[in-house]
């Protein structure tokens, strides 16, 4: 019984864990495949959902930070989690557009390594600016107990785990129908053709007189509100700080993308909940090395699977 | 030196040629490096008790206005030169240096001019600037990017850490034992990396760095005291005289001086090993690998020299860095961050020359160790925001300036000469 208890609950922690993953290395994946563009910043764009999801969801109070010293004591709409699953990717698709146009674009003629050196120093200003205005305070995780009129908080009964909470178990629901969705939008609509094309040759689909500059857009801001709505995901069972940005997400999300294959979503969504349950089967087992085996795995694949599981060469070499 | 004739400053062209020719001499570019490191504590630390303050009410703010004033009209000028070449811009550029240079010597010689630091400091920007040394030799040269060289750095800290409280606490000892211990750590995982390229490469160096973080922090704790940090460092005395601690007049310490030897021996070596035919391979691996490879050489061999000897600077960065602080976590050891500085560092500074990530460094280190003791009119003490400023900084350059500090103040140079002779009746 131990055993299958055991295999049973990681299981369910890896799913959680690798839909976070998958959606930030979808994101990342799609971002590099279509423009080519290495964006550092996708951590930040987590970090942004995160922090704009505890904004919509609750009233937070502030102990420290700028809003704090000028007298703000308690930030937040308190509108519930429903609405920030509304909310929060609107808003990390603006964000999304702004730094393509902003930020993106102007580089996409500069050399890689410029991409990656604007992206990080603009990953280090946001993460900066949230510290200095909100406090460099741990916050709680925001975990609803009712959305939608259903109650999700508490514990629930299951069946050989025995008691777990509930939410969690919704939260692998909504994350893997996020995924679906941005897999149907990826595959079977036009836009997604177009992606893909740009995938392999932006060139020739501009030449096809296919406006590929508006679908950069798109594809940015559609990367951007999957992170964010990752962030939002991520902080409703995890501590929220500053820190969560460059932590949780963007290391995580490079791992993905070379595990997976750069440009490749399957790719994506496979290797993030490759390393999702990988992680949590390794925190039950010798958790000092949880993070090093991770590691290893993304080192291995890239080692004799230099493509990655899903991908094709040649993209970000 | 040689672009900035190019693109058109034909003012006098016997000076630059001049400085082509020195800086192609390694005793030129290591006895001019001498000189700056002599002067250098003097920018950082109030040392100077020499001439004494005179009382000549007002000199101060005007010197300060002066210099200040030059500053921002010299930047201001260059960096609208780019957008809209005027002559009158080449002008103020000129007015601009003058006001700064004699803000400067008013500043140094009659007020006791810093510009803010620390004793100690200095040492640290020479630490940080031979790593960077190193690491330009991959980024810069051979064009390869890494954001796993704290493995390096972190590695010969704790190892040179280790080796002074268990086996000896000799400077020299310690340095080599941290530094031959990177080395060897740099053999491997750059045989593994080098076989990929461009992210991958970035990733792959990563997650090597990575495990060894993770590794500090949790099973290797007994070695390396885990999320306490290691703190049994116990440094002797240099040749068995000299305690590195004691202070010297006008050179700050006797460290200071060591560090300072090291830094130059490091230039001189990483002169000798660009401007060696081996070293011409690495800056064309950069331009163009694959015709050195149609050329029949063996490019992976070169990569890996390239990464291991830049591995090997880092090394013996760590073991200094952990002699100066005494103490190293993982945290500063082996965090990933800590790569990303490197990277900063170094482009900050400017990949196109030898001494350019040693700009970097200082603007880096200056950045995070004097501006957070500072007080700001609206936003009060700076403080833990200084990563803000950094980030503001990094990105403004990257963005306005892509060769980086050294470049922006190489074309600077450029303006102001230009503009110069201009003054002096137009085209010579």
């Amino acid at each position: 019984m131990a055993i299958a208890e055991t295999v049973l609950e990681v299981i369910l922690n890896g799913l959680q864990q690798g839909a976070i993953f998958a959606l930030l290395g979808i994101g990342l994946t799609i971002i590099l495949g279509t423009m080519d563009f290495l964006n550092l910043a996708h951590g930040a764009l987590y970090l942004i959902g995160g922090y704009a999801g505890m904004f919509f969801i609750r009233e937070t109070s502030l102990s420290t930070g700028y809003l704090h010293s000028i007298g703000v004591t308690t930030i937040g709409l308190g509108l519930g989690f429903a609405a920030a699953m509304v909310l929060v990717p609107i808003f990390g698709f603006v964000v999304g557009l702004l730094m393509e146009r902003y930020v993106a674009e102007p580089f996409y003629d500069r050399p890689e390594t410029d991409q990656l050196l604007v992206t990080f120093g603009l990953a280090l200003i946001v993460q900066e600016l949230i510290k200095g205005v909100v406090g460099g305070t741990t916050f709680q995780p925001a975990s609803p107990s009712t959305i939608f009129g259903i109650s999700v908080g508490g514990p629930i009964t299951l069946p050989i785990v025995g008691a777990y909470p509930q939410w969690r178990l919704y939260l692998v629901g909504i994350a893997v129908v996020v995924i679906g969705l941005t897999y149907l939008i990826i595959e079977k609509t036009d836009f997604g053709l177009v992606v893909q094309a740009g995938t392999q040759d932006s060139e020739m689909v501009r030449m096809l007189g296919i406006k590929i500059n508006r679908s950069y857009s798109l594809v940015f801001a559609l990367g951007a509100a999957l992170a964010a709505f990752a962030g939002l995901i991520g902080i409703s069972f995890q501590t929220v700080s500053p820190q969560i940005g460059t932590e949780q997400a963007l290391i995580p999300a490079f791992l993905v993308l070379v595990v997976g294959g750069a440009g490749s979503v399957v790719g994506a969504i496979f290797g993030g909940f490759v390393l999702g349950i990988t992680v949590a089967a390794m925190t039950v087992l010798a958790s000092q090395w949880a993070q090093i085996v991770l590691y290893a795995v993304a080192a291995l694949v890239l080692l004799f699977r230099p493509e990655g599981l899903f991908g094709s060469t040649g993209v970000g070499e | 030196m040689s672009d900035e004739r190019a693109d058109g400053g034909v003012a006098d062209s016997a000076a630059p040629s001049l400085l082509t020719r020195l800086s192609e001499h390694e005793f030129a570019v290591v006895g001019a490096s001498a000189l700056a490191l002599l002067v250098f504590p003097f920018l950082l630390i109030d040392v100077l008790g020499l001439v004494g303050e005179l009382e000549i009410p007002l000199l101060q703010p005007v010197a300060a206005l002066l210099f200040v004033g030059g500053l921002v009209v010299t930047l201001a000028a260059s960096v609208l030169n780019k957008v809209f070449p005027r002559a009158l811009l080449e002008r103020l550029a000129v007015i601009g240096a003058g006001a700064l240079a004699v803000g400067s010597v008013l500043g140094v010689f009659v007020t006791d001019f810093s510009i803010g630091g620390y004793s100690g400091l200095p040492s640290l920007v020479l630490i940080y600037g031979i790593i960077v040394i190193g690491f330009n030799l991959l980024l810069g040269y051979t064009g390869l990017l890494s954001f796993g060289h704290a493995a390096f750095f972190g590695t010969a800290a704790y190892g040179a850490g280790i080796f002074s409280a268990q086996v000896s606490g000799s400077p020299i000892l310690m340095l080599l034992f941290g530094t031959v211990l990177a080395t060897l750590l740099a053999w491997p995982i750059g045989f593994l990396s080098i076989r990929r390229s461009g992210v991958y490469f970035a990733v792959l160096t990563l997650t090597f760095g990575q495990m060894l973080y993770f590794f500090a922090l949790g099973p290797g704790a007994p070695l390396t005291g885990g999320d306490n940090g290691y703190s049994d460092v116990n440094v002797g005395d240099l040749f068995g005289v000299a305690d590195l601690g004691t202070s010297l007049p006008f050179l700050e310490s006797i460290e200071y001086v060591f560090v300072a030897v090291l830094f130059l021996g490091a230039l001189a070596v990483a002169n000798r090993v660009i401007n060696s035919p081996y070293g011409l391979i690495f800056e064309a691996l950069g331009e163009n690998e694959q015709r050195v490879e149609f050329v029949g050489l063996n490019v992976f061999r070169y990569k890996l020299m390239a990464f291991v000897i830049s591995g090997a600077f880092a090394g013996l960065g760590g073991a200094l860095f952990v002699m100066h602080e005494a103490y190293i976590h993982p945290n500063t050891g082996y965090y990933w961050i800590q790569s990303g500085d490197f990277v900063i560092m170094t482009v900050l500074g400017g990949t196109g020359s030898l001494v350019a990530p040693v700009f970097g460094a200082l603007t880096f280190e200056y950045i995070a160790n004097v501006i957070p003791g500072l007080s700001l009119p609206v936003i009060g003490s700076v403080g833990s925001l200084w990563r803000l400023i950094l980030g503001a900084v990094f990105v403004f350059i990257v963005w306005v300036f892509p060769r980086g500090i050294y470049g922006a103040l190489s074309d600077l140079v450029g303006l102001v000469r230009r503009g110069a002779a201009d003054d002096d009746g137009g085209e010579p």
